[in-house]
């Protein structure tokens, strides 16, 4: 290791561990921390497509009578549970933000894990296949004669590609 | 001129079928005039198309109100800039706009292959004429955007008339980036037509698998630059005009536009194999395949009204249009393959698993699997709707828990993948390699925890950007050290000749180093904060560092609009830093309403201003400011990308061997003094 190269790794390492001191804390909210995690389980139901706590209409009229209703449960003391059924009363299940982990909904969180296993499997079975395949076969002794011009030429144009990169 | 706007579209039409139909019998009969009169059709549609589309324009700029589109998306006072942003704002105008598009590529394809290629270019042309005939269906005889206003009369029968004025423009899209977002979106979409055209055509021909991929590379980077800068102007639009503070929500029609993103992302990575190593035919037929059949999907799922968005074009029976072309489109590629799969064998095998093929089967492993469950989340409301009959809504918090973790696994492999050998990567060569990079991502993340990052994801994210980028880094260091210890050149003169002399390569390594950016970016949206107050002249409010003090009001009278401006100085450590101005803006033409958010931007962070209306409680004006860290990383990551994309498209500079002692031919000035003896392949990474 020489001395710039130290000096480069030290200077770059400084510049990335310094990003979390770009990060500072702001002042306070206005929508409880509480308010907020809780709303943001739901959709706003103004067809903004956002959550409850992101609607993107300003001024939107919906979002501030669902957070007005949250606030209030919130402020009785209801659960989390019955702040759902409130809503999901009124609403439908198209107030959920996320679909709940019950029943056919499940099926929406388990599909990603399938994907992934099944698609690892097909890799790892892709890998054990591609490593079975025999190799190609060495050229007999004093072989060129046995090796056609255009295996050659391939071959020639094979090995220039995979030693390039 | 609505007339000759129409006629050109109907001439268009029948080029394109005889391009098609003629294209096939060419491929049939061989026949060299047959051959030659296809293409003219072909470039002969594009050339009508492109008459329409200035036609339609041409309404808009003359005011035409008794064409029906321009009444709907313009009027008198809407600016120059808008018009031409009009022609896209409508179902209508914007599937014009895609033909539009698509001929640019289907002529310049034509035009760059016309004496070369003569295997396979009738069958690309069939299958580009093939999409341009479904396009220019809808154009003619389903969404024309060249029909009269009329209104029946007393005795049923329709009387053309003319309004004095239109209903003017969303206002959503009187923004600068809507006049170049969805142009660079619809020309990543139709681009991919190209690649996909190739693909088809090279598999019906049995054409050598390295040569159409060779011809199409550029193509699909060049529809891959449109389409990351049309989704990053996108979510910067979202951004700059919504007001809610964020850029990203998963929306379908966002998710729609990343999808072939990811994919076209995967075959970009993969198509490598084939090319090195003559592996992967099969994978890379299909995803092209797929890249193409998500673009028509992501266009069904926005015109057809199946998912709710707010991009949405209301629902309308053209969906079923783009299902039947699904259809086909799946037919014709499936057919295609069983047919002439026995020609997609791969040659090759592998020869380890740590190695960089395995990295690469990898790296598509992850982005298919994320495009894939982006994809049924999308439609699992439509899903739950037909099964159980209640329609549950999937929204970001969902999109977000999957997609974290797998994005993290990429940027992992982000910097994994490159620096693994072809064939086999040994153990000695891993030490040396990974080592340094992984040190200083750990030695990072140590430091961010001390400085109390408890962020889980931001805090892996960190590293691994760390990582990455010292990978990246170390790369260009490395070559760059061999080329300086040769021709006494600068490090960073020695870095661009590096990049020069293998374009792919290195750029390659620019794009991935953008991605960085944009991940950096990514991570400081576990730190936003927000806080809304009613406030009164005077007033002000504190969040995070800078306070917020409301000097007053405004109100300023334009041309196609009025708006009321909050003055809001910015003050840190008590200093005034600038003023900001946030807007609410009155459409009187079509009494709509609209934000223009303010902005005070640093690679630190945003200090993003909302002029939130009047607070229905206390009648007062309502403030709401974001303090949303490292956001401008993203759009600087985005730039980084489209340098990268541009630079791995350049040709490589001649590059030379050196031996000692050599005699030295007249080429040398061209690589700082280097001794050439031996020319290299040029071309190729």
């Amino acid at each position: 290791m020489t001395k710039k190269r130290s000096v480069v790794a030290i200077i770059m390492l400084a510049l990335f561990a310094a990003m979390p001191l770009l990060i500072t804390p702001a002042g306070a909210q206005q929508l409880s921390e509480r308010a907020k995690q809780v709303g943001g389980k739901f959709m706003c139901m103004c067809s903004c497509n956002q959550v409850l706590t992101g609607c993107n209409h300003v001024g939107c009229s919906t979002s501030s009578a669902m957070l007005k209703e949250l606030n209030a449960s919130l402020s009785r003391g209801d659960s989390e549970d019955a702040i759902t059924q409130m809503f999901v009363q009124e609403f439908g299940t198209k107030v959920y933000a996320e679909p709940p982990k019950s029943g056919f909904s499940l099926v929406a969180w388990v599909l990603p894990s399938v994907y992934l296993f099944v698609g690892t499997g097909l890799v790892v079975f892709v890998i054990s296949r591609w490593r079975k395949r025999p190799a190609i076969q060495a050229a007999p002794a004093g072989g060129v004669p046995g090796i056609s011009a255009e295996l050659l030429e391939r071959s020639r144009a094979q090995a220039s590609r995979e030693t390039q990169d | 001129m609505d007339i000759f706007g129409s006629f050109a579209l109907v001439l268009a039409f029948v080029c394109a079928v005889y391009a098609f139909g003629g294209g096939i019998a060419a491929i049939f009969t061989r026949h060299p005039l047959l051959i030659k009169s296809t293409r003219q059709a072909g470039m002969a549609t594009c050339a009508l198309i492109f008459l329409a589309t200035f036609s339609l324009e041409y309404l808009f700029f003359s005011d035409n109100f008794a064409n029906a589109y321009v009444v709907a998306h313009s009027n008198r006072d809407l600016s120059t800039f808008y018009k031409v942003a009009a022609l896209w704002s409508g179902q209508e105008g914007s599937l014009l706009f895609w033909s539009f598009l698509l001929a640019v590529y289907v002529l310049s394809v034509l035009i760059t292959y016309r004496n070369k290629n003569g295997e396979l270019m009738p069958y690309v042309g069939v299958v580009m004429a093939g999409v341009q005939i479904f396009f220019l269906t809808l154009n003619n005889f389903v969404a024309s955007p060249f029909k009269a206003l009329a209104s029946p009369g007393a005795d049923g029968v329709l009387n053309y008339v003319a309004r004095a004025d239109g209903s003017g423009l969303n206002p959503l899209l009187q923004y600068p980036e809507m006049v170049i977002h969805p142009p660079n979106l619809y020309s990543g979409y139709t681009g991919f037509t190209i690649p996909f055209a190739f693909a088809l055509g090279a598999l019906l021909a049995r054409y050598p698998g390295e040569k159409w991929i060779h011809l199409t590379r550029k193509w699909t980077m060049i529809a891959w630059m449109f389409q990351s800068c049309g989704i990053l102007l996108g979510a910067h639009w979202a951004y700059a005009v919504l007001g809610w503070g964020g850029y990203w929500g998963w929306d379908p029609v966002e998710n729609a536009s990343f999808l072939p993103w990811l994919t076209g992302t995967a075959f970009l990575h993969s198509v490598m194999m084939q090319e090195k190593r003559g592996m992967m035919k099969v994978w890379n037929v299909w995803l092209v395949f797929c890249t193409f059949l998500l673009c028509i999907l992501g266009t069904f799922l926005t015109r057809s009204g199946i998912v709710s968005s707010v991009h949405a074009f209301a629902q309308s029976s053209i969906g079923s249009w783009f299902v039947g072309f699904l259809v086909v489109i799946i037919s014709v590629c499936l057919g295609a393959y069983l047919k002439n799969r026995d020609y997609l064998k791969s040659e090759n095998q592998l020869d380890s698993i740590v190695s960089r093929e395995s990295s690469f089967l990898f790296n598509n492993l992850i982005l298919l699997v994320s495009c894939v469950a982006i994809l049924s989340g999308t439609l699992f409301p439509v899903f739950s709707e037909w099964i159980t009959g209640n329609r549950i809504s999937v929204g970001a918090p969902f999109f977000n828990k999957v997609n974290i973790p797998i994005g993290l696994l990429l940027l992992f492999l982000t910097g994994v993948g490159p620096l693994l050998a072809w064939r086999k990567t040994s153990t000695e060569s891993m030490k040396r390699n990974f080592g340094w990079p992984l040190g200083i991502g750990l030695i990072a993340g140590v430091i961010a925890l001390v400085f109390g990052f408890r962020e889980i994801y931001s805090w892996v994210c960190l590293i691994l950007c760390v990582f990455v980028a010292s990978t990246v880094g170390l790369e260009f260091y490395r070559g760059a050290k061999v080329i300086r210890a040769r021709s006494g050149a600068t490090y960073l003169a020695s870095a661009v000749d590096l990049t020069m002399r293998n374009t792919r390569r290195y750029g390659g390594y620019i794009v991935h180093m953008g991605m960085v950016f944009v991940f950096i970016g990514l991570s400081g949206a576990a730190f936003n904060r927000d806080l809304q107050k009613d406030m009164q002249v005077g007033q002000t409010m504190q969040i995070g560092p800078y306070s917020l003090l409301l000097q007053g009001f405004d109100s300023r009278p334009e041309k196609n609009y009025t708006a009321q401006r909050m003055l809001v100085e910015v003050l840190r450590d008590k200093k005034p830093i600038m003023m900001l101005y946030p807007e609410k803006r009155h459409f009187a033409t079509n009494e709509q309403n609209g934000t223009m958010v303010a902005i005070y931007s640093t690679l630190k962070e945003d200090l993003y201003v909302v002029y939130a209306g009047d607070s229905p409680d206390t009648q007062l004006p309502v403030l709401h400011a974001y303090l949303n860290p490292l956001v401008k990383w993203i759009w600087l990551g985005g730039a980084v990308v489209v340098f990268g994309t541009l630079v791995a498209m350049l040709p490589n500079r001649r590059a030379v061997l050196v031996l000692a002692g050599a005699p030295q031919p007249a080429t040398q000035q061209l690589t700082h003094g280097l001794t050439p003896s031996v020319t290299m392949r040029d071309g190729h990474d």
